[in-house]
């Protein structure tokens, strides 16, 4: 199961300084997850160039990585501007993938986003403490796509990450806790619109 | 039919579906993203989402099939099948993968035969009212193609 699929999504009135695209690698094994990243990028204002592929095995061979380390490694950092790569993969995982990218000697190593449904402050610190930028719990929301544009604009800090450890935990564990009681919702649902039969 | 009962059956349809809690928050969401840009977003993602369920169905039945239980392997599936639940917001089937990790977690067979039945009972459910819920937006859709002539 391999697949690349390259996307350019976006709008021209929320594009960076010079007019150039944020070229985006996601790294995702679930199609679902895939779509939904692109989509969220799309309906950011920013002007991404997305390529999706579905194993980090992949990425490595966009990236013009290799895993044989007697190769000397050469990124082709011309082709990517920002990886946004789940965690939990088969065979090669994304924390292998960000130490794999982190490790290359170049001077501007590409920023690397984990994600992850998993809100593991171990899990978190790991990344973080080999170079990951940022640690987003899924499900992925707007203003986390929109983050990514920081990371890869300007190339400095961007302001303190929503889904660090305390705030992404406050915010899903209080949305889990709430699934797992058992609570379908109903008690603060109001009857609304579906939005499906828009125009 | 006329257009207006077509989208009061399918609001109802999918408000019921809120209330009853196989859906939540993350639906909300979705629909969200849906408009003029993506008018067909959720129809695919619901699409990729059972395409995906049902394959992962498929392995795990297979998994828990063997003499000797490969609970990692299972474990493995369960999370990918709650990832892509949490992602489109089915929250009974999300819910039930929980569950089923903490069998595979005990390495309890019993209990994990008994966690698959009730995701596959859950996401079936579920799969029947997107099935419904696709075929009225698609009427709608069609009906309003059809005014626009």
């Amino acid at each position: 199961m391999e697949e690349v699929e390259k996307r350019e999504e976006g709008r021209n009135d929320g594009m960076l300084e010079g007019g150039v695209e944020v070229r985006v690698l996601v790294v995702d094994d679930s199609p679902v997850d895939r779509r939904m990243v692109e989509v969220l990028l799309k309906k950011s204002g920013a002007m991404f160039q997305v390529t999706s592929v579905d194993s980090a095995k992949r990425a490595m061979e966009v990236l013009g990585l290799s895993e044989d380390k007697t190769k000397s490694p050469v990124v082709d950092d011309q082709k990517v501007d920002i990886i946004l790569t789940d965690y939990c993969m088969p065979e090669m995982t994304g924390y292998d993938l960000l130490k794999a990218v982190k490790e290359q000697s170049c001077q501007k190593p590409i920023p690397v986003i984990v994600m992850s449904s998993e809100n593991e402050p171990q899990r978190i610190n790991r990344c973080r403490a080999i170079g990951a930028e940022d640690f987003i719990i899924k499900p992925l929301q707007t203003n986390d796509v929109l983050r990514l544009r920081s990371y890869a604009r300007t190339g400095l800090p961007p302001p303190p990450p929503l889904s660090s450890s305390k705030a992404g935990t406050k915010r899903k564990m209080t949305i889990e806790l709430m699934a797992e009681s058992g609570g379908g919702g109903s008690e603060r649902r109001r009857p609304r619109l579906t939005g499906l039969a828009m125009a | 039919m006329s257009l207006m009962a077509l989208r009061e059956q399918l609001n109802g349809l999918v408000n019921s579906m809120f209330l009853e809690g196989l859906l939540d928050d993350q639906f909300e969401q979705l629909q969200m993203l849906q408009d003029e840009s993506s008018p067909g977003f959720i129809a695919e993602l619901i699409t990729l989402f059972c395409g995906d369920s049902e394959r992962i169905l498929a392995e795990l039945t297979k998994l828990l099939d063997q003499a000797v239980v490969d609970y990692q392997k299972v474990d493995a599936f369960v999370h990918q099948l709650k990832g892509s639940s949490s992602s489109v917001g089915a929250q009974h089937v999300k819910l039930a993968c929980v569950q089923f990790r903490q069998f595979c977690e005990e390495h309890n067979k019993e209990g994990c035969l008994c966690a698959l039945n009730v995701v596959k009972h859950e996401y079936y459910l579920l799969r029947g009212k997107f099935d419904t819920m696709l075929q009225l937006e698609q009427r709608i859709q069609a009906y309003e193609s059809k005014q626009q002539i």
